[in-house]
């Protein structure tokens, strides 16, 4: 019958791997909500939840982007596949555009409206749970412990990590265009040098995070600041192990100058995440810095 | 498009790896058939028997709603009725949200997107499978692990003293923060919607690139199926809604669990923020809810009437339209919340904006029709009953637009009556109508046109007298969600009951259809509707082959 | 019992009245919801009167849209059926009734939205936007609890003064229901909230656990009461009475349970009611309210 088939399209083996990856999510995500609020025999607060679900769909996807990798060489992938997967990956990446847009919305909000809504004029909520609000008529803003939050300057450690994903993804084009002209040095250097600037970027935000001039759940500005550049970070993190996926196969001698779809997304990937830090950069750290200054006016604590 | 031209040049070269395995169709009791499956259609079917189960899940749990509504007073839910089984006040409310949350992720969208666009996309636009086949099987396979953890859910403590979440499908925090429901059991309900999100987010991307990538050779998007359009709509809707939906779910479980505080007033939050981020998804999800069955309807009202579509490109356009509109209108659920007044009337404008393109949708339906020699077939009855039907929810909707009377009808009988018409009337008659359609397609054998049609019978007389009413209701002042409610009340709560039986009969007889028609197995065409029915499936054998178009068809 | 109920021609008797009532413009004497009514509850401010009547004006709208639709498919049904016309035309398309149908809606549509934004400034914008003078004006702060109302009077005075008001209940000792009293089921609260005739009143709504709503059918009024959120609302209501809401926002367990009884007073009777609960916001209230005729449906009929 092989030679029946007469399109291009790849038409794919039977596979285990959706089902068991279904699996391990759910195990991770039980275990997960073992560790938050107990549940069969994980205790409340034991973090290790998560963990054998988490293991387990590493496992799985170690093997399902195994068995895609072997496709990809015996040659399943085609031109026309090749379409499809790069559709693919540029919707996934508009998804998580579309999670963003949630962590920015509520950030948005926050800065733009809460001053309204902790407006002097309502403070007749003489409502005890309500009362911290009292305290919140300006921006940015007091926390649930009384002090002030103190932003982050963004022209010291922010602005840095800024120069250093711009670099980097100068570094990952570099990577490709040598890639692309069959320069395998230059592109090994050129990817080495982004990894090395992801990592540098996510040490220095690590530092960045450990001298926060406020809490994670001091504020509504914490917690919308640290999930959303947490999310980012993560994202940096990923893309960071995906770029890492594509050094290996650099090195083991995969990735061929005409087709390397592997290498492409994870420079999709990478400037993706850089495009969001930008945005980070610009509305999260510069604009609050330019308009109210750092630290917060009239609350002296 | 610009892929169009390789791809009539990648279908003559043909080549000779890695197709050698697929020689002999696996048996239909194969275990690993089912498990493992990367068959667009075998994980179609999986669906919609998904879909089917999810469905009488959700169907049981409405008849509980409408026995406990049937009289004033508490029936069921008493704490001592049926030695406690149904527990107490809480426990309605659960089942409330249980009911919303099980017939929309579970039942509708798995039935007409998973199902139905699983099989018949890459049918009509003449693709040999979906463009990732196994990533397909995980959309499916999440969805009845996140089903679990929603099942499991209403086992384990929710607000102090009872098991369950019960704050309504919406969501809405502080209810299900841990002021409202401290328990594991909100939790659970968050992983179980990320994952459901997840499914219909990989799914989506699938039919994109599959409907962008995968059309037949000569097959432009402008000659490509109206049902094929809907699911493109819908899926870019699915890829830009559902992870704000993520979003502030995520928000939620860290506001419950590690102290953050997007919606924790304490600490500057607002509740009122999640309902943004929660409709910003929510009212696009209703079109999701509703596009495919527009596609279907399509399809079936041109099939009986032997006529092509009216207006084909103004059908595929409102589509968009719809789609595009719906995402900039999604506080018309929140005119209560204290917005801002011209806020308000901005959305009132773009809200009411929707009843054109979806006007046009209407009249052209109208438009195939006449002219044309209609045949009623039971996919014909379901097809024109759905078109009344969802013009009287689509004109209900029209009403709750305008703030000013919205300010009367939020949270009443009048909103459930609506979106009941859209959706218990329109969606299920959609998929209703797919289903009889595509039966013999599907399954090869033939259903008893007589039992197909007294479901419909039944099945319209039933949600009409359901629904109908509860516009009365709502009118009268009936809020939502209530498990008990004031003598005055009672009459159209009554007879609203005894729809719920007729619809429970029809329900029976659907299954009864089916029972029969897989006894009988009376052996399909395949095309049992003659001329009027065009599109590429029915050039295929019913069942189709386990690989179709191995040499793709080539449109004109 | 409610069986019985229902197939006495006291239920019909009810519909039909409630029915032709409403239909004929809300001259129904009835101040609560009506067994078998298809309308609105009889408003009593001239808001909830506009309301009403734009609402009537829309419903014709789309009666007629609906009736449009539904006799277009009949004639087709009837007309273009295979035994009528055998042999299927093959037109699909005609730019003129595809404009028409397009332009129709649009038109429609405007027409509607002419109504209702001022119907909605008017509701939101404070008094109509009406210059009122500040102590004309009587301030109720309004919050939410699981699963009851309070209502402070007087806020931010030393006259200031709160009362709770839960829902009574056949047979319960604390707050027994007593229908003799004129009390109903679900709708009846051992301290309803009070406010005087003619006059603006402005709520200031509120809520310290979750969400509710606050809502008064006959006014046409329903806001959400939001943790940490002040929300307004405003009304002047010309006829003294007995109004009944409900909570219209999912609040748990008793949603169902905390409804809204407002009493409306002539200003005297107000007065006296304020000092008899500010003396004691548990009983006195409801003693002095025990104290006064109830008006009857026919009364509050009367004083329209
Ligand atoms: C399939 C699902 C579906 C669909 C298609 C719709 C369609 C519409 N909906 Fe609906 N809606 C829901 C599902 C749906 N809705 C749900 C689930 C809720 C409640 C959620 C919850 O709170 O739990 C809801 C709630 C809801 C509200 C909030 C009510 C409230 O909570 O207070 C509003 C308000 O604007 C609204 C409006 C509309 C409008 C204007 C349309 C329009 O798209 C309708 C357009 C169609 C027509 C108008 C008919 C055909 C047109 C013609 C024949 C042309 C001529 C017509 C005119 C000129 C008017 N809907
Ligand atoms: C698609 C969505 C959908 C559907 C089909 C239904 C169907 C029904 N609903 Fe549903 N309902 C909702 C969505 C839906 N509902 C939502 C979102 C809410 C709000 C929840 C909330 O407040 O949070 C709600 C709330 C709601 C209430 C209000 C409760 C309250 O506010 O207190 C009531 C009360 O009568 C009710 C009753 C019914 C009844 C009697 C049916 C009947 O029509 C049932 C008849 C049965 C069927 C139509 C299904 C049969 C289908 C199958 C068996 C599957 C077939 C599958 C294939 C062929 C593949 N529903
Ligand atoms: Cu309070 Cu509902
Ligand atoms: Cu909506």
């Amino acid at each position: 019958m092989a030679g029946d088939v007469k399109h291009d399209y790849h038409l794919v083996k039977p596979s285990p791997w959706p089902l068991l990856a279904s699996l391990a999510m759910l195990t991770m995500v039980l275990g997960t909500a073992g560790s938050m609020k107990g549940l069969f025999f994980i205790e409340q607060g034991n973090w290790w939840g998560p963990v054998p679900g988490f293991i387990a769909l590493v496992f799985v996807l170690i093997g399902w982007w195994g068995d895609v990798l072997k496709e990809s060489r015996g040659g399943d992938h085609t031109e026309v596949v090749q379409i499809s997967l790069r559709y693919g990956m540029v919707l996934f990446i508009a998804s998580e555009v579309m999670f963003f847009v949630a962590w920015f919305w509520e950030f948005f909000e926050m800065a733009i409206f809460h001053t309204l809504r902790a407006n002097p004029a309502h403070s007749d909520l003489a409502n005890p749970a309500v009362a911290p609000l009292l305290t919140w008529n300006e921006w940015p803003v007091g926390q649930v412990d009384g002090h002030a939050v103190k932003p982050f300057d963004p022209f010291h450690l922010p602005l840095i990590n800024t120069l250093i994903l711009l670099l980097s993804g100068t570094t990952v084009t570099w990577a490709h265009h040598a890639l692309q002209v069959n320069d395998r040095k230059g592109a090994i250097t050129g990817l080495v040098l982004t990894i090395i600037l992801g990592l540098s970027f996510t040490a220095l935000q690590v530092v960045e995070y450990m001298e926060a001039g406020f809490s994670y759940g001091g504020s509504l500005y914490g917690s919308a600041f640290f999930m959303a550049t947490g999310f980012h970070g993560a994202h940096v993190v990923i893309g960071t192990l995906f770029l890492m996926v594509c050094l290996g196969r650099l090195l083991a001698g995969g990735m061929k100058p005409q087709k390397h779809l592997g290498f492409e997304f994870a420079a999709w990937y990478w400037h993706f995440v850089d495009v969001v830090w930008l945005f980070l950069f610009a509305f999260v750290y510069v604009t609050p810095h330019l308009v109210w200054g750092s630290g917060a006016p009239g609350l002296g604590h | 498009m610009a892929n169009e031209a390789k791809h009539a040049a990648g279908h003559d070269h043909s080549h000779d790896h890695a197709h050698d395995d697929h020689s002999h169709d696996p048996k239909w009791y194969s275990p690993a058939r089912w498990l493992f499956s990367t068959n667009h259609k075998d994980i179609g079917t999986l669906y919609l028997i998904f879909a089917i189960c999810a469905g009488i899940v959700g169907f049981v749990f409405s008849g509980f709603m409408r026995a406990e509504l049937a009289e004033p007073g508490l029936q069921l839910f008493n704490g001592t009725a049926f030695g406690g089984f149904f527990g107490t006040e809480h426990n309605y409310n659960v089942i409330t949200t249980m009911h919303g949350l099980i017939m929309i992720f579970f039942m509708v969208m798995p039935a007409l997107i998973g199902g139905f666009g699983n099989w018949f996309v890459p049918l009509m636009i003449g693709a040999p499978d979906m463009a990732m086949p196994r990533m397909n099987n995980i959309s499916f396979w999440l969805l009845p692990v996140s089903f679990f953890l929603l099942v499991m859910s209403m086992f384990v403590p929710g607000p102090p003293g009872g098991n369950g979440f019960g704050g309504g499908w919406v969501l809405y925090p502080p209810l299900s923060s841990t002021t409202g429901h401290p328990g594991l059991a909100m939790d659970l309900v968050i992983f179980s919607l990320h994952l459901a999100g997840m499914s219909s987010i990989l799914g989506a991307i699938n039919f994109i690139v599959t409907i962008l990538n995968m059309r037949a050779p000569g097959m432009t998007l402008h000659k490509m199926p109206l049902f094929a359009w809907s699911v493109l709509v819908t899926a870019f809707l699915l890829v830009l809604a559902l992870p704000v939906l993520a979003g502030a779910l995520t928000m939620l479980l860290t506001d419950r669990n590690f102290g953050s505080k997007f919606f924790e007033v304490s600490g500057g939050g607002d509740p009122v923020m999640f309902q943004h981020l929660f409709w910003f998804f929510g009212h696009p999800e209703v079109y999701i809810m509703i596009l495919p069955g527009f596609g279907i309807v399509s399809h079936v009202i041109s099939t009986f009437s032997r006529k092509p579509v009216f207006g084909y490109l103004a059908m595929a356009y409102a589509m968009v339209a719809i789609g595009f509109i719906g995402f900039v209108v999604w506080a018309h659920h929140m005119y209560t919340v204290g917005m801002d007044v011209n806020l308000k009337a901005y959305f009132v404008a773009a809200t009411m904006v929707i009843a054109v393109p979806t006007g046009v949708k209407i009249f052209s339906w109208i438009a195939t029709m006449w002219g044309g020699s209609i045949e009623f077939k039971v996919p014909m009855l379901w097809a024109i009953g759905f078109i009344f039907l969802f013009t009287v929810g689509g004109v209900t909707g029209v009403v709750l637009a305008n703030a000013g009377v919205d300010h009367s009808l939020h949270d009443t009988y009048y909103v459930v009556a609506h979106f009941h018409y859209v959706l218990s009337l329109g969606a299920v008659f959609t998929l209703f109508c797919g289903w009889y359609y595509w039966f013999e397609k599907m399954f090869g054998i033939k259903y008893n046109g007589f039992i197909g049609g007294l479901h419909f019978w039944l099945m319209f007389i039933g949600s009409n007298l359901i629904f109908f009413p509860q516009h009365f209701l709502g009118l009268q002042g009936m809020p939502r969600r209530y498990v008990n409610y004031a003598d005055a009340f009672y009459e159209w709560h009554h007879w609203s009951t005894i729809g719920y039986w007729v619809a429970a009969a029809a329900t029976i007889v659907f299954f009864i259809g089916l029972l029969e028609a897989f006894v009988r197995r009376r052996k399909g065409e395949a095309n049992p509707w003659g001329e009027g029915a065009t599109t590429l499936e029915w050039t295929l054998p019913s069942p189709p082959p386990f690989h179709q178009y191995n040499d793709l068809p080539r449109v004109r | 019992m409610r069986r019985e109920a229902w197939k006495s021609w006291g239920a019909w008797k009810n519909w039909a009245l409630g029915a032709a009532a409403s239909l004929l413009g809300g001259g129904s004497a009835w101040a609560t919801p009506v067994n078998g009514g298809i309308d609105f509850q009889r408003p009593v401010t001239e808001t909830a009167k506009r309301v009403q009547a734009f609402h009537t004006e829309v419903l014709i709208i789309i009666t007629v849209i609906t009736i449009f639709v539904t006799a277009l498919l009949l004639w087709v049904m009837i007309r273009y059926n295979k035994k009528a016309n055998p042999v299927p035309k093959k037109f699909s398309h005609n730019t003129m009734v595809e404009i028409i149908w397009t332009v129709a809606p649009v038109l429609i549509l405007v027409w509607i939205a002419k109504g209702s934004f001022p119907l909605l400034y008017e509701q939101d914008v404070m008094f109509n936007g009406e210059q009122v003078e500040e102590s004309e004006v009587v301030d109720i702060k309004v919050y939410g609890n699981m699963w009851y109302w309070d209502y402070t009077y007087n806020q931010n005075t030393d006259k200031e003064f709160i009362i709770e008001s839960r829902m009574l209940k056949a047979g319960d000792e604390a707050r027994p229901l007593k229908p003799e009293r004129g009390d109903i089921g679900q709708l009846s609260v051992d301290n309803p909230m009070v406010a005087p005739v003619g006059r603006y009143v402005r709520l200031k709504i509120s809520a310290k656990d979750v969400i509710h709503a606050w809502a008064m059918p006959q006014f046409a009024l329903k806001v959400d009461a939001v943790p940490g959120r002040l929300n307004q609302l405003w009304f002047k209501v010309d006829e003294p009475g007995i109004y009944y809401g409900q909570c219209s926002e999912l609040c748990g367990k008793d949603h169902s349970n905390m409804p809204i009884e407002l009493r409306i007073l002539p200003q005297a009777q107000y007065d006296q009611w304020l000092a008899a609960a500010q003396a004691d916001p548990t009983n006195g209230g409801r003693a002095y309210l025990d104290s006064l005729p109830r008006p009857s449906a026919t009364q509050v009929a009367a004083a329209q």
